[in-house]
C-alpha cells in the first residue's frame, strides 16, 4: 500500500536533511506503529506519507514515495489527500469551527469537495456509527473531551474514503481515558480494511494493537519487524524510545538476580506473566 | 458555543433566509438614511422592527441590547449636538460657548432616530439568525467559502481566546501585578499578555492549516452542502421588491431635492 | 504554494476589483469632502449619510472580495486568531480603561507577516464579527480597517518593518489616513456621537467653530495616529521577539524581505 524506497528529505533553507536513506513497506489493512525519540524525524515522515511533503513545505524529497501504486511527487496536494488522511496531535486544532455541529464538522471535508448531499449524509452517519459517536452528532465539537474531539477528527478523514490514515501522535495530548478512546477504534479501522500508520510513545498500546512496528532513529528507519521482536531489542533504549514496563520490570528483576541473564526479556502481559510465573497467567 | 447574540425560537422569523432577513436589513437602513426626517425613522420603527421583534419572540432581549448599545450614544448625541450644532440659529438658551438651539435638537432628533433603527434592526438580524445558517445562506448566494470559514471559525475560536487572555491576566495578578493609573504603564501591563497570545497563535496555525488541507480545503471542486438553506418563492420575490422600494425612497427624495 | 495556481485565471479580475474599490472608497471621501454638505438639510439633493455608508460598505467589499483569493491556506487558518486578537485586547483595554483602542494589532500583525490582501481580510472581517458578537455600531467603520490592513501591508513590503524607528511613523501615517476615511462615518451616520470622550472632543471642536466634518477629522487625528502607532510599534516589538525562524516561514516575509535580509541558517 506505501512504498517508500531511499527516501531524503530537506527543509528549505535547513542545513542538515531531516530524512536520509529511509526504506519501508506498509501493507494494506495492516496498523503499522512507527517509534522514534523526539526529534528522529517522525512528524517529518508522517508528513511525507500524508502527501504535505514536498507540497505544502517545500525542500527536497529525494528517493521514491508510493501510495497505492501512485508516485506522491506526481500527486498534487488535492489528490494526495483523497489517499491519504492525517490525523494530528492537537484534537482542537483540527476542529475546523467551520460548523456548529459534530455532524457538519464531520460533513466538512466533503462539502469541500462537492460530495452531493444525499451521500454525503450516508457517509456521516455510517462512519459515526462505525466508531460510535452517534450520539455526538448534534453537539457543539468544542464541547466536547479531548479523545471524543480526537474520534471526531478521526471520521472527519474516515468519511472522506481515504484508504490509507496515517496519526501523528494522535494520543499525546489526551488523558488515559481518551487514550484508550482512540487505541479501542483502531481493531475497528482493521476491520474496515483501512490501513493505519500510527506514530506513538505508548509502547504497550503499539504492543496490543499494531501488526508492525517501525524505529524511526538518525532520520532513519532502524529496525522493523513484529512488536515482539522490535520491542525486546536491546538497542531501543539507546534510540530513546525506552522499553515496555513489562520488560523494565523484568530487567529490575535480573539485576537483583530474580530472573536468570538467559531468560529472554518480556514485552507483553502474557510473555511477563510466563516469565514471573506464579499466579498471573489467569489473570487476563 | 459560539459567541453571537443569537437566540434560538421557534418563530416565522427565524425561519426565514438569512439572505432575506439581510436584504431587509439593508433596505431599512437605506430608506431611513435616504428621508432626512425623524419620522421616515420612527415609521419604519413601528411599522417593521417592532412588529418583527414581537413575532421573533426576542422583543425583550432586543430591547435590553439594543438599549444598552443606544442610550449612551443617544444622551451624548443630545448633548453635543443640541448644544453644538453649527447650524444652530433658534437659541433656546446660552451658557458661554454653549447655545441649545432647536436646529441641534431637532438635527439630533434625526440622527438619533436613524441610529435606532440602524442599531435595533442589526441586532434583530444577528439575535434571530443563526450564524452557521447565515453564513451558508450567503456562500449558497456567491460569497466565497473562505469567508464563512473564517467567520465561522473566529466566532468558535473567540470563547476559549477570551479564557486564555483572562487566564494570562490572572496569573499576572496573582504575580503581584497591579493595574497601574499612568497609562503608558498600563500599556506595559499589556506586553506580557500579548506575547504568549501571538505565540500560542502562531504554533497552533500551521497544525490549523494542515488539518484544513487534509480536508480539502484547497480543492477547486464545486462545493455543496449538507444542510440545505431553506427559502421560498414568496421569499425570492421579496428579495427584488424591497430593493426596488428602497430605491424608490431614494429617487424620490433625491427628485425631491432637484426641484 | 498549492493557491497561486488556481488563483491565477482570477488574477485580472481580483486586481479590477480591488482597484475599482479603493477608486469608489476614494471618490465618497472626496465628494464628501468637497461638496461638504454641511448639516442635515431637506433641500440636499443627495443625502450625505446614506453616500458615505453605501460607497463605504461597496467599496470595503470589492476590495475584500478582491482580496480574499489570494490568500494561502496558512493565511487563512491565521486570520481567525489575529482577528479574536483585535477583539480580545480591543475589550481588554476597554476594561483597563487606556486612552486608545489597540483593535487593530492582530490586522497589522497579519499584514506584516501575509501582506494587504490578508490585512485587508482581518480588517473587514474583525468589524463583521464585532457587528456580530458585540454591537453593530462598528459595522459601518469596516471600511476604516480595510484601509489599515492595506497600508499596513505596503509598509511591510516597503521595508517599513525593517527599522525600530520607521513602524512608529509608518503607524502614524496610517492612523492620519484611518481618521480623515472615518471622520465622514462619525459625522453623518452618528452625527460625532460615537463615544462619550470623542464626543466632547466633536463638541468641543463645534462650539470652536468648526463644522461637523471638520470636528469629527480633528477628533480623529486627536486619537488615531497615536493609537496606530502604538499598534504598529507593539507589533514590531511583539515580531522582533519571536524567532526568525517563524517568520521567515511566510513566502511574502521571504519574498519582500520584511525584516530585513534572512539571517543565514546556522546548524
Amino acid at each position: 500500500m506505501i512504498r517508500l524506497d531511499d527516501v531524503g528529505y530537506t527543509y528549505p533553507d535547513a542545513p542538515a536533511p531531516a530524512l536520509q536513506h529511509v526504506s519501508l513497506e506498509v501493507p494494506p489493512g495492516s496498523i503499522t506503529g512507527v517509534v522514534g525519540a523526539s526529534g528522529a524525524g517522525k512528524t517529518t515522515l508522517a508528513k511525507v506519507i500524508a502527501g504535505f511533503i514536498p507540497q505544502v513545505e517545500g525542500g527536497e524529497l529525494t528517493g521514491s514515495a508510493t501510495v497505492d501504486g501512485r508516485n506522491l511527487a506526481e500527486l498534487s496536494l488535492v489528490e494526495a489527500v483523497s489517499k491519504v488522511g492525517l490525523v494530528i496531535q492537537n484534537p482542537f486544532n483540527q476542529i475546523s469551527g467551520a460548523r456548529y455541529t459534530v455532524r457538519g464538522e464531520i460533513a466538512f471535508g466533503l462539502e469541500n469537495l462537492g460530495t452531493p448531499r444525499a451521500e454525503m449524509a450516508a457517509g456521516v452517519d455510517e462512519v459515526a456509527a462505525l466508531l460510535r459517536i452517534t450520539d455526538l452528532l448534534d453537539r457543539s465539537p468544542y464541547a466536547l473531551s479531548g479523545g471524543q474531539m480526537q474520534l471526531v477528527a478521526i471520521a472527519s478523514m474516515l468519511v472522506l474514503r481515504t484508504p490509507v490514515l496515517v496519526m501523528d501522535e494522535p494520543t499525546s495530548q489526551l488523558d488515559p481515558a481518551g487514550t484508550r478512546l482512540v487505541f479501542s477504534v483502531l481493531d475497528t479501522l482493521e476491520e474496515a480494511g483501512v490501513t493505519v500508520v500510527i506514530f506513538e510513545h505508548k509502547l504497550e498500546l503499539l504492543q496490543a494493537h499494531a501488526d508492525r512496528l517501525l524505529v524511526l532513529a538518525d532520520r532513519t528507519i532502524a529496525l522493523a519487524g513484529t512488536p515482539t521482536e522490535v520491542l525486546a531489542d536491546e538497542r531501543l533504549s539507546g534510540w530513546g524510545i525506552g522499553a515496555t514496563r513489562y520488560t523494565r520490570a523484568a530487567r529490575l528483576a535480573r539485576e537483583r538476580g530474580l530472573i536468570g541473564a538467559e531468560v529472554p526479556l518480556p514485552v507483553s502481559f502474557d510473555q511477563a506473566a510466563a516469565v514471573f510465573g506464579t499466579g498471573a497467567g489467569g489473570a487476563r | 458555543m459560539s459567541s453571537t447574540l443569537y437566540v434560538e425560537r421557534p418563530s416565522a422569523v427565524h425561519r426565514l433566509n438569512p439572505v432575506t432577513k439581510l436584504v431587509a436589513l439593508l433596505c431599512v437602513i437605506v430608506v431611513v438614511f435616504a428621508i432626512p426626517q425623524w419620522w421616515a425613522s420612527g415609521a419604519v420603527l413601528l411599522l417593521v422592527i417592532v412588529p418583527a421583534a414581537v413575532i421573533s419572540g426576542c422583543g425583550g432581549a432586543l430591547a435590553r441590547i439594543g438599549g444598552q448599545i443606544l442610550l449612551p450614544l443617544l444622551v451624548v448625541l443630545v448633548l453635543v449636538q443640541g448644544l453644538t450644532f453649527p447650524g444652530g440659529q433658534t437659541v433656546l438658551w446660552r451658557w458661554g460657548p454653549l447655545a441649545l438651539t432647536t436646529e441641534g435638537l431637532m438635527f439630533a432628533a434625526t440622527i438619533g432616530a436613524r441610529i435606532v433603527v440602524l442599531v435595533l434592526s442589526s441586532v434583530l438580524l444577528v439575535l434571530t439568525t443563526h450564524p452557521g445558517d447565515l453564513m451558508s445562506a450567503l456562500t449558497e448566494a456567491g460569497m466565497s467559502p473562505r469567508f464563512a470559514y473564517i467567520i465561522s471559525s473566529t466566532l468558535q475560536l473567540i470563547p476559549s481566546f477570551r479564557a486564555r487572555a483572562d487566564s494570562i491576566l490572572l496569573a499576572q495578578q496573582a504575580r503581584g501585578l497591579a493595574v497601574p493609573r499612568n497609562p503608558v504603564r498600563r500599556l506595559g501591563v499589556l506586553m506580557p499578555l500579548l506575547a504568549p497570545l501571538v505565540l500560542g497563535m502562531f504554533t497552533d496555525v500551521e497544525e490549523r492549516s494542515t488539518a484544513m488541507e487534509a480536508r480539502g480545503f484547497g480543492s477547486t471542486a464545486k462545493r455543496t452542502t449538507l444542510t440545505p438553506v431553506r427559502d421560498s418563492r414568496a421569499q425570492k420575490v421579496a428579495r427584488w421588491v424591497m430593493p426596488a422600494v428602497a430605491l424608490l425612497a431614494v429617487v424620490l427624495q433625491v427628485g425631491w431635492g432637484l426641484l | 504554494m498549492t493557491s497561486s495556481a488556481t488563483a491565477t485565471p482570477n488574477k485580472s479580475r481580483n486586481l479590477a476589483l480591488v482597484v475599482g474599490g479603493t477608486v469608489i472608497v476614494l471618490a465618497t471621501y472626496l465628494y464628501l469632502v468637497i461638496s461638504q454638505p454641511t448639516e442635515l438639510q431637506t433641500s440636499s439633493t443627495a443625502p450625505a449619510g446614506l453616500i458615505a455608508m453605501a460607497g463605504y460598505l461597496v467599496g470595503a467589499v470589492l476590495i475584500a472580495a478582491g482580496s480574499i483569493h489570494r490568500l494561502s491556506t496558512t493565511t487563512i487558518a491565521m486570520i481567525p486568531v489575529a482577528i479574536a486578537l483585535n477583539i480580545v485586547v480591543g475589550q481588554l483595554v476597554a476594561v483597563i480603561g487606556l486612552p486608545v483602542y489597540l483593535d487593530s494589532m492582530g490586522t497589522v500583525l497579519v499584514a506584516a507577516l501575509a501582506g494587504p490582501a490578508a490585512g485587508v481580510v482581518t480588517g473587514i472581517l474583525t468589524n463583521v464579527i464585532w457587528g456580530l458578537t458585540l454591537s453593530p455600531i462598528v459595522l459601518p467603520f469596516a471600511v476604516v480597517q480595510v484601509v489599515i490592513g492595506m497600508m499596513a501591508g505596503y509598509a511591510a513590503r516597503g521595508g517599513l518593518f525593517r527599522k525600530p524607528w520607521l513602524p512608529p511613523i509608518a503607524g502614524a501615517l496610517t492612523g492620519v489616513v484611518a481618521a480623515m476615511i472615518s471622520a465622514p462615518i462619525s459625522a453623518f451616520i452618528f452625527g460625532g456621537a460615537t463615544g462619550g470622550g470623542t464626543g466632547a472632543l466633536v463638541g468641543m471642536f463645534q462650539a470652536m467653530g468648526q463644522s461637523l466634518l471638520g470636528a469629527t477629522t480633528m477628533q480623529g487625528l486627536l486619537s488615531d495616529p497615536l493609537d496606530k502607532l502604538i499598534s504598529f510599534t507593539v507589533v514590531y516589538l511583539v515580531l522582533s521577539a519571536l524567532p526568525a525562524r517563524f517568520k521567515q516561514r511566510f513566502p511574502f516575509v521571504r519574498q519582500y524581505q520584511v525584516f530585513g535580509k534572512a539571517p543565514a541558517a546556522k546548524a
